[in-house]
């Protein structure tokens, strides 16, 4: 990997998609992003406001009918290369609400996700994990 | 042939163009790591403004279908052009007298306003509607603080007795930094006041606001386009702060070592100025920013300009 | 001011940042996360499929046996099946580990066996008793429980019976 692609990867942009969730793992994305003590912008990492200046997509939530068309149409939006991380076992699976008639079932039927984090919300630190994981494979897309 | 190419250096590579952009990419480093560290976090190393743009410059760049192309790609070309030829008009005591045919004073007023239009109209020519209300703000805003930037550079101005930024250092050699003169001190609060508001800082950083317009006029922009406004908003910082210092306090010892005291002095103003206001304060509405700029800082700078010419 | 005050004591102060994930991490005791399932101590009464609130646990009576399976993915962690397995054969670890690549999406799995095992009485084929329910019933030693452990569910009757009134006469009381 070039030189020019190592300090590249030296700053993933975060944003964060809710595909319906129960905001429970998007409180958990906000905390990894304002309390000094998950600080991620260590990593050089830092959450946009715009979908087109992500590197890094995290998405909550199981992609609920009434949100599917906008989600999908918002993630075309995000330029290449994206790396996808799946935060909570609602994208993953469906969670619990995985029979719901107003669940459009996992969000890999619809968008390639790259990494998951189970939890139900998962832990600050373990969402870190994933993030991390995610850049790692973002490195090899540059 | 040496005085030829005097010009197209002092433009490109110091004191504007590369000089500026690292220094600026530097302070806004620092910025973020001891805005991080007053908020017991830990924070960026001081080079990632570097690494954002590296970064910025792998992507692509994605117009959006309604947008005005021509203009869409343009305005950040213009906009970072334009504070490069800036940089080169700040005169460094002892170190770097601008050559006099950049232009002067009323030169570098105009260039200074040039980034704020080229960001409204990337706002406009976007054509998202969340550009569109960064358009209408931005232009709020710089209503609101121009009037107390010319009546600080008029109060300077009319105590020094020239009109010419060199003539203003000049006189500070001799007479004295005007950072000493009491006259001048309600001039100095409201350039502090104007400062933040430039820089699209809190509490002034309304046309940029993430959460509320989606970060405005650039919100439609991505790779190369943004790492471009990135570069101007980095090198308008090197120009505000330069304009500061040689209205306020130019006084130093010659050389490289002159040089080296200027940028200490850029980043005390950087830090104090601006990192300790971002972290202690929140946004504040457009209505209550231009009622605020017509209020203090414009009383204050008038009654600088006032006492000033009065004892002229 | 004295706002100033804080971000001055902050400066001081240092940052509070947890050196995760340039270090180790804080985990607080009873949290809970991966699943573990003991296949020996489970009785099959399947409590923890009813309880579990987004069903990631599955029973399959298969030809080897009962087998077990809890897909991460699914799980909730609430903790459901820990609070009503009467035999604590599924615990949540403290183990929060679980990001994982697109790849092993369906590793993520906790798997167990109730081996099916010849009656030593009348040789049906048949689940045998699990270790923590033969313990709070019955309290047998080290042969008795070799004894009812490879026992269909009648002739353990007979045996806990025969049992009994081998303690009895013992003067062990008889009462377990």
């Amino acid at each position: 990997m070039g030189f020019m692609q190592k300090i590249a990867a030296r700053s993933p942009w975060l944003y964060r998609i809710n595909a319906g969730s129960c905001n429970g793992c998007d409180v958990e994305l906000a905390t990894t992003a304002c309390i000094p003590r998950y600080d991620v912008e260590r990593l050089g990492c830092q959450y946009c406001g715009s979908p087109r200046h992500a590197d890094i997509v995290l998405i909550t939530g199981p992609l609920t009918a009434r949100v599917k068309d906008k989600v999908l149409r918002l993630y075309e939006e995000i330029p290449d290369p994206k790396v996808t991380v799946a935060v909570g076992i609602c994208p993953i699976s469906g969670g619990v609400f995985r029979e719901s008639y107003a669940v459009c079932g996992p969000i890999d039927k619809y968008i390639p996700v790259d990494v998951n984090v189970p939890g139900c919300p998962p832990r600050p630190q373990a969402i870190l994990e994933g993030i991390a994981q995610a850049i790692e494979i973002w490195k090899t897309r540059l | 042939m040496l005085e030829d190419l005097a010009l197209p250096l002092a433009v490109l590579l110091f004191p504007g163009g590369l000089f500026a952009l690292a220094f600026g990419l530097v302070l806004k480093g620092a910025d973020r790591r001891v805005a991080a560290r007053l908020q017991r976090r830990v924070g960026p190393p001081l080079l990632q403004p570097f690494f954002d743009l590296v970064k910025l410059a792998a992507k692509r760049t994605m117009v959006p279908d309604i947008a005005f192309r021509p203009v869409f790609l343009a305005a950040p070309i213009i906009g970072t052009v334009a504070m490069m030829l800036a940089a080169a008009l700040v005169p460094i005591a002892g170190v770097y007298t601008p050559d006099p045919r950049l232009g002067d004073m009323l030169v570098l007023l105009y260039l200074l306003a040039v980034p704020a239009v080229a960001m409204m109209v990337a706002g406009s020519a976007s054509g998202s509607p969340f550009g569109a209300i960064g358009f209408s703000r931005e232009m709020v805003l710089m209503l609101a603080y121009e009037g107390p930037l010319l009546l600080v550079v008029g109060a300077v101005a009319v105590k020094t007795g020239s009109f010419s930024l060199t003539g203003i250092v000049a006189y500070q050699q001799a007479h004295g930094a005007n950072l000493l003169d009491p006259v001048l001190w309600p001039a100095l609060v409201a350039f502090m006041a104007f400062f933040p508001a430039n820089l699209g800082v809190a509490p002034f950083d309304i046309p940029e606001a993430e959460t509320e317009v989606l970060e405005g006029p650039l919100l439609e922009y991505s790779g190369p386009a943004l790492g471009l406004f990135k570069m101007m908003s980095a090198v308008k910082a090197v120009v505000v702060v330069g304009l500061g210092i040689a209205l306020f306090l130019p006084t130093g010892p010659e050389g490289a070592l002159g040089l080296m005291v200027h940028a200490a002095k850029m980043l005390v103003l950087v830090l104090a100025g601006m990192t300790l206001l971002r972290t202690s304060v929140g946004r504040m509405r457009i209505d209550q920013a231009f009622a605020f700029f017509l209020k203090w800082p414009l009383a204050l700078a008038a009654a600088s300009f006032a006492v000033a010419l009065a004892f002229a | 001011m004295n706002f100033l005050g804080i971000l001055m004591r902050n400066l001081a102060q240092g940052p509070s940042t947890e050196a995760f994930p340039f270090g180790e991490a804080t985990t607080p005791k009873g949290l809970r996360g991966r699943v573990h399932f003991d296949a020996a101590a489970c009785m099959g009464c399947r409590l923890c499929e009813q309880v579990c609130a987004p069903g990631a646990i599955r029973f399959e009576k298969k030809k080897e046996g009962l087998g077990f399976l809890l897909w991460h993915n699914s799980c909730c962690f609430c903790g459901l099946c820990q609070h009503y397995c009467p035999v604590d054969a599924i615990t949540l670890s403290e183990d929060w580990h679980l990001a994982h690549p697109e790849s092993e999406k369906f590793a993520m799995v906790e798997e167990g066996l109730l081996p099916n095992v010849a009656c030593a009485g009348c040789g049906k084929e048949t689940l045998s008793i699990g270790v923590n329910v033969a313990t709070l019933a019955f309290q047998p030693t080290a042969e008795e429980m070799a004894q009812l452990h490879a026992l269909c569910p009648a002739c353990r009757r007979k045996a806990a019976a025969a049992m009994q009134a081998a303690r009895k006469d013992a003067g062990t009381g008889g009462q377990p």
